[in-house]
């Protein structure tokens, strides 16, 4: 069986391999790029008949496509080449599209989810496209392909740490060019609390970032908040889902519950989310201080989770004004997400003395505004951007809740909220009793940092042991000194009491933080296991308990945890809740992974092309204003500050596909492999064909026309573009968003021209630009175009014709090429000598289009080196003059732009003709 | 007579491109691309035409098929300087420069005279080690505006801690001019002149202030193994290396002009503009057109010497427009004959311009 290559799917490879094909010889076609179409496909129409060129092309793609006789390779190009008897074994590079081209089924959901942007080919940068990509609807073949040209230099670790598997490159990407809304969706995407999050989240992810192993961790909590501060919550409206009419209810409105809420809200599910306290949001609201997350900032979340349908019903308690077994008859299933609400008593004699307090409660008055009052403020701070917290708690006295000498016993982030409170309610004197060392507090750094410099005393190694009072008020705490012995089940040391080393601290308030429990009697009516510690017993990885039916997630299944580990489990919950309404089986599919490190050889080579940059640190309220009051502490990045952060990105300092795993998440065929590879295939071959086709020139080195730099200079094919209507602008021709009206067109730019090397006349220039000022005139009816020309080319049939009739149409042809395209005031200033009048004109102008000439291709030196092809002193391939397909080697064919400039139909010829020669080759 | 042509006229296609890049098109009665055409029918040109030309380089520069036209006005312009045919003015300067060396007609002896006025002393560059050569440029030597030029660069190369010294009276006109008028035979006296003194004195980098004298040297000298560079390059090397400091601001919103011989002609944009963004407090402001497509003042190709018959607006006018519309305090730039063609206008607006030594010397 006879076998012809063919190299390069334009018009000229369609034909000769549709001609080839025909003659029933098996075809092997090579498109370097993700689809064949070449040239022809860019075109918006095709001169003289103004056809449309997808129209006429296309259907000869999907001929390619159908025609079994031929075989396309995408992404392929020769590499080498050996005479094998008359024929020849070319060895081909098959570049790997991380697409399994057998099970895309071009649905497109990847590209919409694709944080990098980049640059589409095919539009000629006039538009973007995504890294995974379908360059353009009547791709042929109409599969996706993956941009990506290195290995992501780090191992993604945040991904990994994150409890929820937020996608941080992703949206750090977005975020690191400015878009912010983008980031903000992909942040939704698996987190309904971007904005609490983004405040107080514990930030694992950070802890794991690769680049802390070279300079410092990216800031990923607060580009996060960064995102959040552009973009209104409210604005967004919940996606339309199908109903299921299927009950769900949720105890509790915590993270969790709500996260579980929102999860199945999405699915279409009936929910309803109950809670005990006046208000949901759970310890977000209640324990967490309003100068760390403001609380009109959680109410948009909660907001969007209700207009999604979810009805939350609060003040109801389970067991007390509703009975858990009728929550069972009612509801298809429930999940169980009620925290760990309860304070631990500390233990020691005189604690239940007025003026000692647990810290939860506290932190749920202050939070309630009982007996304290909520006034609003007008923004303090002109940031750009950025939503400011409008609640204060202002005028209020501390009385009665708190006096003048607080101490604060604990080490945890509820103590560091307790303190910090305390002192902006206005006590003197705040101290926090630790019983252990800075360095084994369970507390956020940073909070800690934050907590000495607003003046809280700290004192570390030091227990109370017993608490005196007068009238049965506190007023002293009895203290006893500790030191650190061997490590405990924590792995933390364990404090060991040094015997006589009493003091006491006198005191009239003492808020107590030492840890939280459970508060699940209710679930007894329902036969759900507990365990000792009283919190709910479930198999880790689907959230389900000992009761068909019901789930349980969060603080109650494992004790006090972070924000985020709830919403996971909250999210877990949901996913597992949905499965089992479907009736399937509930087993978890995949186990996480865990976060790598880079090895010490990785950051040694990252650090040589790597530029050391430290995070921006996050702006700050000034101590001295912040402890007056409740204003968030943090003010958020300005966007330049987000953007330069955001850079820092490990992933970010790639081009192209950063592997983020967001359209591997999308594909419903798991068509991703990023792990593909590169293949190299041997193929004998009885003869070839050639058809490289060209490039245009790139007239950025005519500074003059100020390509490039003058805003409105564009280039014949962006222009082609521009007007078609599968172009970034979906064909309006738009400059800046508004339609230009005055047109330039500038002949011969790179062609008759010994300055760029091109003596030779490009062909096509003087016809389609003719045709773009016919489209221009069509389109828009008033405008007022110009082309300069040295001599118009429109031989043979119907070119003259087609000039002519343009002419006609009323647009100026000026003889003269212009010197210079300038900044006007009112546009771009064209000095150019209309000749036939002799006069100097400057032409005030809104768009200058430059037709641009026609170069060989870039490859084609390579592909002729390979092949042992002459070229000419252009670097086109050589073609015989008598038999203008065939090359110096015997066998090897040409067709096309590859030889010289050719119009479409002087193209199509060729490949007839370069088919013909081959058939008459290979039955030689 | 084809033969001889140094100039490509017969491969111009009349495009017409050198007549939309010439500074002198529409305005005067200049014909750049028509001149070429008469030429290729050797055709009778009106003898007060090409006198017009700047010598701006644009058209030689975009030509498309290497026709050189600048250069076919220089041949245009032997013609009428052998017989005569030229401005009075013109032939004042070329007789000045034969006899004293330079256009002016000062006292040769006086060419090192602002030198000696200097608070610090320059050594002739015979005993320099570096035999580095400051070229002063016959306008800078004896213009009384233009002589405080190589005091300042003096003075900033001196505290950049680089030696050099210059030749004083012994230094002649670089023909860059002379040439473009169209007496290669002067040009050729003055060159041969020059370079056996550089010879003598085994001079081996020049440092030119006039970006017109460093055009000569690099480009119409042949290869004579010195370096040529100009003062901004050195400066901005200073600057950026950190040997020269810029202690004080300038608190001034300044539009900088490129010269057409050290901007197009030799491709020097980014050394005075990195000069300029060194100094704090000032705000570099750009013309609409800049750089490749700075307009030329037309004080080039012996503009500088005579008055053209015609009165039109006058580019240094357009440019000086355009800065005071910008609102632009001071118009800097860097060649002595910019300084000079755009002052008039400038002082009748009310704006500033200044070379770029004397916005440095007030900052370092």
């Amino acid at each position: 069986m006879k076998n012809v290559l063919v190299v390069g799917g334009g018009i000229g490879g369609i034909t000769a391999a549709l001609e080839i094909a025909s003659c029933g010889v098996d075809v092997t076609m090579l498109e370097e790029g993700p689809s064949i179409g070449g040239r022809m496909i860019q075109l918006d129409k095709t001169f003289p008949t103004l056809d449309c060129s997808t129209c006429t092309l296309s259907p000869k793609m999907v001929e390619v496509a159908l025609q079994k006789k031929i075989n396309l390779l995408s992404w392929a190009k020769p590499v080498a080449i050996r005479k094998n008897g008359k024929g020849f074994t070319v060895t081909i590079l098959k570049k790997s599209r991380y697409v399994d081209i057998n099970k895309c089924n071009a649905c497109g959901s990847c590209s919409p989810g694709c944080p990098v942007v980049m640059k589409s080919e095919f539009n000629m940068g006039t538009g973007p496209r995504k890294a995974i990509y379908i360059p353009f609807p009547q791709a042929i073949p109409n599969k996706a392909s993956i941009d990506k040209r290195t290995d992501r230099p780090c191992k993604a670790a945040c991904v990994d740490a994150c409890p929820i598997h937020t996608n941080v490159l992703g949206y750090l990407k977005h975020i690191s060019e400015g878009r912010f809304e983008d980031a903000y969706m992909l942040i939704r995407e698996t987190n309904p609390f971007p904005s609490s999050c983004g405040r107080v989240c514990y930030a694992p992810c950070e802890g794991v970032c690769n680049r802390g192993q070279l300079d410092s961790p990216l800031a990923i909590r607060d580009l996060k908040r960064s995102a959040v501060d552009r973009f209104d919550l409210d604005t967004l409206e919940p996606p339309q889902v199908q109903k299921t009419e299927r009950k769900v209810a949720i105890i509790g409105a915590g993270p969790a519950g709500l996260s579980c809420a929102h999860d199945l809200a999405m699915e279409g599910h009936d929910v309803t989310v109950f809670e005990t306290l006046p208000e949901p949001g759970g310890m977000l609201r209640y324990a967490i201080p309003e100068y760390r997350l403001p609380k009109a900032e959680l109410d948009k979340e909660i907001g969007y989770i209700r207009r999604m349908g979810v009805k939350i019903e609060c003040g109801i308690e389970i067991g007390k004004n509703m009975d858990a077994a009728t929550l069972k008859n009612d509801y298809e299933a429930i999940f169980v997400g009620t925290g760990a609400p309860q304070g631990i008593r500390l233990g020691v004699e005189g604690e239940d003395l007025s003026g000692i307090m647990d810290g939860l409660k506290f932190l749920r008055t202050v939070n309630k505004g009982e007996s304290l009052e909520r006034e609003s403020l007008s923004s303090h701070s002109e940031r750009e951007g950025v939503a400011q917290p409008a609640l204060l708690v202002e005028g209020a006295t501390r009385a009665p809740l708190i006096g003048n000498k607080v101490a604060v016993i604990g080490g945890g982030n509820t103590a560091v909220d307790c303190a910090r409170t305390a002192k902006r309610l206005g006590s003197e004197e705040v101290t926090l009793i630790y019983r252990r060392t800075r360095q084994e507090m369970p507390a956020a750094d940073e909070e800690v940092e934050a907590l000495i410099h607003e003046g809280v005393k700290i004192e570390f190694l030091a227990t109370p042991v017993r608490f005196n009072g007068s009238n049965g008020k506190v007023s002293t705490a009895e203290c006893i000194r500790m030191e650190l012995g061997e490590p405990d089940a924590s792995g933390r040391r364990r404090p060991i009491e040094i015997k006589g080393s009493e003091f006491s601290v006198p005191v009239d308030t003492v808020i107590t933080a030492l840890g939280q429990a459970t508060e699940t009697d209710f679930l007894n009516p329902l036969g759900v296991k507990l365990r000792k510690n009283g919190t709910v017993e479930v198999d880790p990885f689907t959230c389900t308990t000992s009761v068909e039916g019901i789930f349980a997630g969060g603080d109650v299944t494992t004790g006090p945890a972070y924000v985020v580990d709830a919403i996971a489990a909250g999210k877990k919950a949901a996913c597992f809740i949905i499965k089992f309404l479907k009736g399937e089986a509930l087993v978890a599919e995949s186990i996480d992974a865990k976060p790598e490190k880079l090895s010490e050889d990785e950051v040694k080579a990252l650090s040589i092309w790597v530029a050391k940059a430290d995070r921006i640190p996050m702006p700050e309220e000034e101590i001295n204003q912040r402890v007056t009051n409740f204003r968030e502490v943090a003010l958020g990045y300005s966007a330049g500050e987000a953007m330069t952060e955001a850079r820092r990105c490990l992933a970010g300092q790639i081009e192209g596909c950063i592997q983020c795993g967001e359209c591997e998440r999308r594909c419903e065929v798991r068509a991703v492999d990023y792990n593909m590879k590169d293949e190299i295939i041997d193929l004998d071959v009885d003869s070839i064909v050639l058809a490289p086709g060209f490039d245009l020139y790139d007239p950025t080195e005519k500074r003059e026309y100020g390509y490039g730099t003058l805003e409105g200079v564009i280039t014949g094919i962006e222009f082609e573009r521009i007007c078609s209507v599968t172009g970034p602008t979906g064909g309006d021709i738009l400059l800046k968003g508004e339609t230009p009206k005055r047109f330039f067109f500038i002949q011969c730019v790179g062609s008759r021209d010994r300055l760029s090397g091109a003596r030779y006349c490009s062909r096509v220039c003087c016809m389609y630009t003719a045709k773009h000022a016919s489209i221009v005139k069509d389109r828009i009816r008033d405008a007022e175009i110009y082309i300069s020309y040295i001599d118009v080319r429109a031989y043979g049939k119907n070119y003259e014709e087609f000039y002519k009739s343009t002419q006609e149409n009323g647009i100026l042809y000026m003889r003269g090429i212009p010197g210079e395209v300038v900044q006007g005031k009112n546009g771009l200033l064209v000095r150019v000598e209309d000749m036939l009048s002799g006069e100097m004109r400057e032409v005030e102008v809104d768009l200058v289009i430059l037709a641009t000439g026609v170069r060989p291709r870039k490859g084609t030196e390579e592909l002729c080196n390979i092949m042992s092809i002459e070229r000419d002193e252009y670097g086109f391939i050589k073609a015989n003059s008598v038999a203008p397909s065939k090359t110096n080697v015997d066998g090897i064919f040409v067709c096309g732009m590859g030889s010289g400039p050719k119009d479409v139909p002087d193209t199509v010829a060729s490949g007839g003709e370069a088919a013909s020669r081959c058939m008459e080759y290979i039955n030689q | 007579m084809l033969e001889q042509m140094s100039t490509r006229v017969l491969a111009c296609m009349q495009c017409g491109k050198c007549t939309g890049s010439c500074p002198e098109s529409g305005k005067t009665p200049f014909n750049i691309r028509m001149l070429v055409r008469k030429k290729q029918f050797a055709a009778a040109i009106a003898e007060e035409l090409p006198w017009y030309c700047t010598s701006c380089g644009a058209c030689t520069l975009r030509c498309p098929r290497d026709v050189k036209p600048s250069e076919v006005i220089i041949e245009l312009r032997s013609a009428l300087v052998e017989d005569g045919l030229m401005p009075l003015a013109l032939q004042k300067a070329l007789e000045n420069t034969a006899v004293q060396k330079n256009p002016w007609g000062k006292s040769r002896g006086k060419r090192g005279v602002w030198a000696d006025k200097l608070d610090i002393e320059i050594p002739h560059v015979s005993d320099t080690e570096s035999k580095r050569l400051l070229f002063t440029c016959c306008i800078q030597a004896y213009d009384p505006r233009c002589m405080v030029i190589p005091s300042n660069v003096a003075r900033i190369l001196n505290k950049g801690g680089l030696e050099f010294g210059i030749l004083g009276e012994e230094e002649g006109c670089c023909g860059n001019e002379i040439r473009r008028i169209g007496e290669a035979g002067l040009n050729e006296e003055l060159q041969e002149e020059n370079k056996a003194i550089m010879e003598e004195y085994g001079v081996k980098e020049i440092i030119a202030l006039s970006p017109h004298c460093m055009n000569a040297f690099k480009k119409e000298y042949g290869d004579l193994g010195i370096k040529v560079t100009h003062y901004t390059e050195i400066v901005a090397d200073m600057i950026r290396e950190g040997t020269l400091t810029v202690q004080a601001p300038f608190e001034k919103k300044v539009i900088y002009h490129d010269p057409c011989f050290l901007g197009k002609q030799n491709g020097i944009f980014e050394a005075p503009r990195e000069i300029l963004r060194a100094i704090d407090g000032l705000t570099l402001m750009e013309f609409a057109r800049s750089r490749e497509t700075s307009l030329c003042c037309e004080g080039g190709g012996g503009r500088m010497f005579f008055e053209v018959e015609t009165t039109y607006e006058r580019n240094a006018e357009v440019r000086v427009n355009e800065a005071v519309e910008k609102g632009a305090e001071v118009i800097a730039t860097a060649c002595p004959f910019c300084v000079m063609t755009l002052e008039d206008p400038a002082t009748e607006k009310g704006i500033t311009v200044k070379e770029l030594s004397e916005i440095l010397v007030e900052v370092i």
